[in-house]
């Protein structure tokens, strides 16, 4: 990959010196001097490259959070780079773009190269390097009781992506393109294993990766569009979680007088899917007062599945409250789960001012899985056993929607509509019933409103409103009986004054006795962004949200039986603002200083607040160079968790060329 | 509206946006279907047709007074419009969207002239898909809530400059585009559990659709019909042998919040078990009792034990396993 990464950076610097080719500077000579010469189209080179170093202080707190949630290293590194070229010769493209960001031991890394050539091809080529480091204690810490701060799922991962697609002739009526992407994740962590009455800690190693390929050719046409593509995808997952150690588990008493433990364990995920699937996208205007749209998706996904276990040390098994020492099982297994969509719909427009809008849409999933499942107990020698398990998991949805628009005036625009949704699932059943298979419905009806008000590009508002009553929904906390509004509007007030606002609520109930849920979020935010002069001296950007989220739910204490109300609440001042200020009489030079940052501070199930000042001066030197510093700490922090606070100092200086 | 502002604009747009046919264009067809329907909206508009005084002056007319408007045009994708004759606009890129402009041109009025950013929503959008509709962007427009809620193309595609600016391609470009509008969304990205948008790794079209999507909240497919999640967090794609069931039929959102958290891995409760614990509650979960859907599994473990705390301690396989049905390995 890193290969096909420099090779593919390095594609525009070689194409440049192929470029004026011999033949391409004779051939002026040879042109007759009374011929008429059009301007000769000049090569350039635009964009910027940034190189810096960085510095990390000393991490207050916990370095482990810190890596969690901000996780940048000390070095030198490629901070940004945006190059454009425009080809004179037009030989191999027209035009190529590269950038990259965040090279040299940063948590995410990405590469894109775009090229073209006009009526010939669009190429792009788009790599991501991203790091999930999670080592967080309150997320998973039996031992917290005991003061010792662990966490029994972590990782320390990279997910590393890469997309190719080319487009051949674009800009015809026939447009083939093909496209691969990859998508991989490895890395280490600790999961658990985890046996009758015990579970232990131990080493995770995840490794899987995906490749998509793809296919296919758009027609268009003046009076529709049609897309066909046909792709496929495999997929691998070779997980190995392992130990040699001996390890005692989170439970803390004997069992029966006996310590359960791990002395040994090697499991085994040989997981290999792949996919085929199908899309076929439609447009059409059959005559000036009605567009209509389709899309048919159809993908199956298939998965088969060679597991292995081994494990040793001691064991009960409670089923039949045998203690036992080693163990060796093996599963095989394969899943299937065709998925088929279709959406239909179309814009009717019957006079001037009104249009009708009527889609429907389908989803269909069924998924079927088979396992067998062969157990051995080596010590002391038990008999295999060999148990075979079905599952099923099927879901069919499908809505229909009608909305109307219409123009009150040439600035206002009602709109009003109905939604249908419904469906069904089934899966397998649970402890309480012991039914094989358990099925649900899915029942709502959904009114839809809308109004917007746009006068020229001062002023524009929106209001949007959903509200729906539901009988059945699949879940307990599946929207059922809701309403959800979203109110918007922008002001210009100045040329270089523009102020906007949003406001959006959801109320979600679930009436039902056994269910009594209770959902209310809403958030309201403005922002200002004020650019004197156009900007030439100042400018400033600051945002503000306040949103909140309140959760109520009936559970049954699992020791008491007894019904009792969960509540959740989270209450949350985010604000962002960062201004620009050039700063006169500084040796010539005209320096700009860049002031803000962003903070959260919330209440609630849990309280958090995190605050990411910056200060930033960027000098030009020299004509194509500038330089840069900047400043920025890092403060986390958590009443409830204050194992997970840090705080960190960041000092970036760099340089700024621009070609 | 102004009655002016009915004379230089054509309507319907569909057809202004067709120009006058230069000689030796190719015959689009008659067939009856067509025919009928021009003679349906002929007779439909009659009424409203006003005579079409105003005439096409040529994009030069337009440089000599929008001269800056005019040079950023030439770098953008659009000026092939002004400089091949492929749809029949070869001179007149600028009459292409805002109709003909002698009148304008000769009384220096704004209103003399079709402004697209000052035209209601559907009428500006119908000139861009005079030539746009047959792409395969366009094919969930009507799904999409953008248009249903009235945010035209030219909210977010600048027409008159670079062809960045036209389609912004720069991850931070984009971000910076939709959290003009969108900005309680930014905000969550400000949260310390969040998806790598404010550091550049990603951009909001990774995940949505700008233009529509078959999926709620215009979130992006891959692979034909599955959630664009799965694009990047491909271990969780499945199939599973063993399905955890609000993946499928609820999404990723059931228990995440996929913009931005202060719980650890973007949850949507404070810590893991508030998230499972309001489904598997214990509570009569039969679709007869509760009208949900069944097999939700009771929690029967001491929960004032951290030990059971963290139901994913055990429940490794939470989004589907392919080896276990209680989802532990």
């Amino acid at each position: 990959m890193r290969a096909w990464l420099a090779f593919l950076i390095l594609c525009p610097l070689a194409a440049q010196e192929t470029g004026p080719a011999p033949s391409d500077q004779a051939a002026p000579a040879a042109q007759p001097a009374a011929t008429p010469v059009t301007p000769a189209r000049e090569t350039t080179i635009s964009g910027f490259v940034d190189v810096g170093y960085q510095w990390r202080s000393d991490v207050g707190g916990s370095l482990d959070t810190y890596r969690t949630v901000v996780n940048l290293g000390s070095g030198p590194k490629l901070m940004g780079l945006d190059l454009s070229f425009d080809s004179a010769v037009r030989r191999w493209f027209d035009h190529i773009n590269v950038r990259a960001s965040n090279w040299g031991g940063d948590p995410y890394n990405t590469a894109h190269v775009d090229a073209s050539r006009h009526d010939w091809y669009n190429f792009s080529f788009d790599y991501r390097n991203i790091a999930y480091f999670n080592f967080l204690p309150s997320y998973a810490n039996p031992t917290i009781g005991q003061g010792i701060y662990l966490d029994q799922r972590s990782f320390d991962t990279h997910r590393r992506m890469s997309d190719f697609e080319i487009d051949l002739m674009p800009g015809k009526w026939l447009v083939p393109y093909l496209a691969y992407s990859r998508n991989s994740g490895f890395g280490r962590g600790i999961t658990d294993f985890v046996s009758d009455s015990n579970e232990y800690p131990v080493a995770d190693r995840p490794r899987d990766k995906t490749d998509n390929y793809r296919g296919g050719v758009r027609i268009e046409l003046r009076k529709f569009h049609a897309t066909l593509e046909q792709g496929g995808t495999k997929f691998k997952d070779d997980q190995d979680v392992f130990t040699s150690e001996e390890n005692l588990g989170n439970r803390t008493t004997p069992f029966f007088g006996e310590q359960l433990e791990l002395t040994n364990l090697a499991q085994t995920y040989g997981i290999r899917g792949d996919s085929i699937y199908s899309k076929v996208l439609l447009t059409a205007d059959p005559f000036s007062w009605i567009n209509v749209f389709g899309q048919f998706l159809y993908s199956r996904p298939n998965t088969d599945v060679h597991y292995s276990q081994f494990n040793a040390g001691q064991f009960v098994d409670l089923a039949t409250l045998l203690l036992y020492t080693s163990e060796f099982d093996l599963v095989n297994a394969a899943a299937k789960q065709p998925h088929t969509s279709g959406t239909f719909g179309f814009e009717l427009r019957p006079v001037k001012r009104l249009r009708v809008i009527e889609s429907w849409m389908t989803d269909r999933l069924h998924d079927a899985s088979f396992l067998t499942f062969n157990q051995q107990i080596l010590t002391p020698a038990v008999a295999a056993q060999i148990t075979d398990f079905n599952d099923r998991l099927v879901t069919n949805y499908s809505q229909e929607q009608l909305d109307v628009l219409f123009d009150v005036t040439s600035k206002i625009t009602a709109r009003g509509g109905y939604r249908y949704e419904w469906g069904d699932g089934l899966t397998r059943g649970g402890l309480i019933s012991g039914l094989p298979t358990e099925s649900g419905a899915l029942r709502r009806q959904v009114g839809l409103a809308g109004l917007s008000y746009r006068a020229g590009q001062k002023l524009w508002f929106n209001i949007d409103f959903e509200g729906a009553s539901g009988d059945q929904a699949y879940f307990r906390t599946s929207l059922q009986n809701y309403e959800r509004a979203r109110v918007r509007a922008r002001y210009q007030a100045l040329n270089s004054l523009v102020i906007s606002a949003n406001f959006s609520v959801l109320n979600n109930q679930n009436p039902n006795p056994a269910v009594n849920y209770d959902f209310l979020s809403h958030d309201a935010s403005v922002s200002l962004a004020w650019n004197p002069k156009g900007g030439k001296r100042m400018t400033f950007v600051g945002e503000y949200t306040r949103s909140t989220l309140r959760s109520d739910i009936n559970y049954i204490v699992p020791q008491t039986f007894q019904s009792a109300p969960s509540f959740y609440r989270d209450n949350a001042h985010e604000a962002n603002a960062v201004m620009d200020l050039l700063v006169p009489g500084f040796g010539g030079y005209s320096p700009w200083l860049s002031l803000g940052g962003s903070l959260l501070v919330t209440s609630g199930s849990r309280p958090t607040e995190y605050y990411q000042p910056l200060i930033r001066l960027t000098t030009p030197t020299r004509k194509h160079l500038a330089w840069y510093g900047e400043w920025r700490w890092y403060g986390f922090g958590e009443p409830l968790y204050m194992y997970e606070a840090f705080r960190v100092h960041m000092l970036t200086v760099g340089l700024r060329c621009t070609p | 509206m102004r009655a002016d502002n009915l004379i230089s604009r054509p309507w319907p747009p569909r057809i202004a946006s067709a120009p006058p046919p230069p000689p030796g264009a190719r015959s689009t067809g008659a067939g009856l279907p067509r025919a009928l329907a021009i003679a349906a909206v002929i007779l439909f508009w009659a009424r409203l047709m006003p005579a079409q005084t105003a005439a096409y002056v040529g994009s030069d007319t337009c440089q000599a007074c929008h001269e800056d408007i005019y040079k950023a045009f030439q770098k953008n994708p659009h000026v092939a419009v002004e400089k091949k004759n492929k749809r029949g606009w070869e001179g007149r890129g600028c009459e292409s969207c805002h109709g003909p402009g002698s009148k304008h041109a000769e009384s220096g009025d704004a209103a003399a002239i079709r402004n697209p950013a000052k035209l209601p929503v559907a009428e500006a959008d119908e000139g861009c898909l005079s030539c746009h509709l047959h792409e395969p962007t366009h094919v969930g427009r009507i799904e999409s809530g953008h248009a249903r809620n009235q945010v035209s193309c030219v909210t977010c595609h600048s027409i008159h400059k670079s062809s960045e600016e036209l389609v912004p391609r720069r991850r931070a470009a984009v971000n910076a585009k939709c959290a003009g509008c969108h900005t309680a969304v930014w905000a969550s990205f400000q949260r310390p559990y969040k998806h790598r948008l404010p550091e550049g790794a990603m951009s909001c079209v990774d995940c949505h659709n700008p233009h529509g999507s078959p999926l709620p909240h215009s979130i992006r497919t891959v692979s034909a019909n599955e959630p664009g999640c799965f694009k990047c967090h491909g271990d969780k794609r499945g199939p599973f042998v063993f399905e955890h069931a609000p993946v499928r039929l609820e999404g990723c959102a059931a228990c995440h919040e996929p913009h931005g958290s202060a719980n650890p891995r973007m949850l949507s409760r404070a810590e893991v078990r508030f998230v499972c614990l309001e489904c598997h509650a214990n509570t009569p979960t039969t679709a007869a009792a509760s009208k949900t859907l069944g097999g939700v599994p009771p929690s029967f473990h001491d929960l004032l034990s951290p030990r059971f705390q963290n139901c994913t301690l055990c429940h490794v396989k939470v989004h589907g396993s392919n080896v276990d049905p209680e989802l532990v390995r």
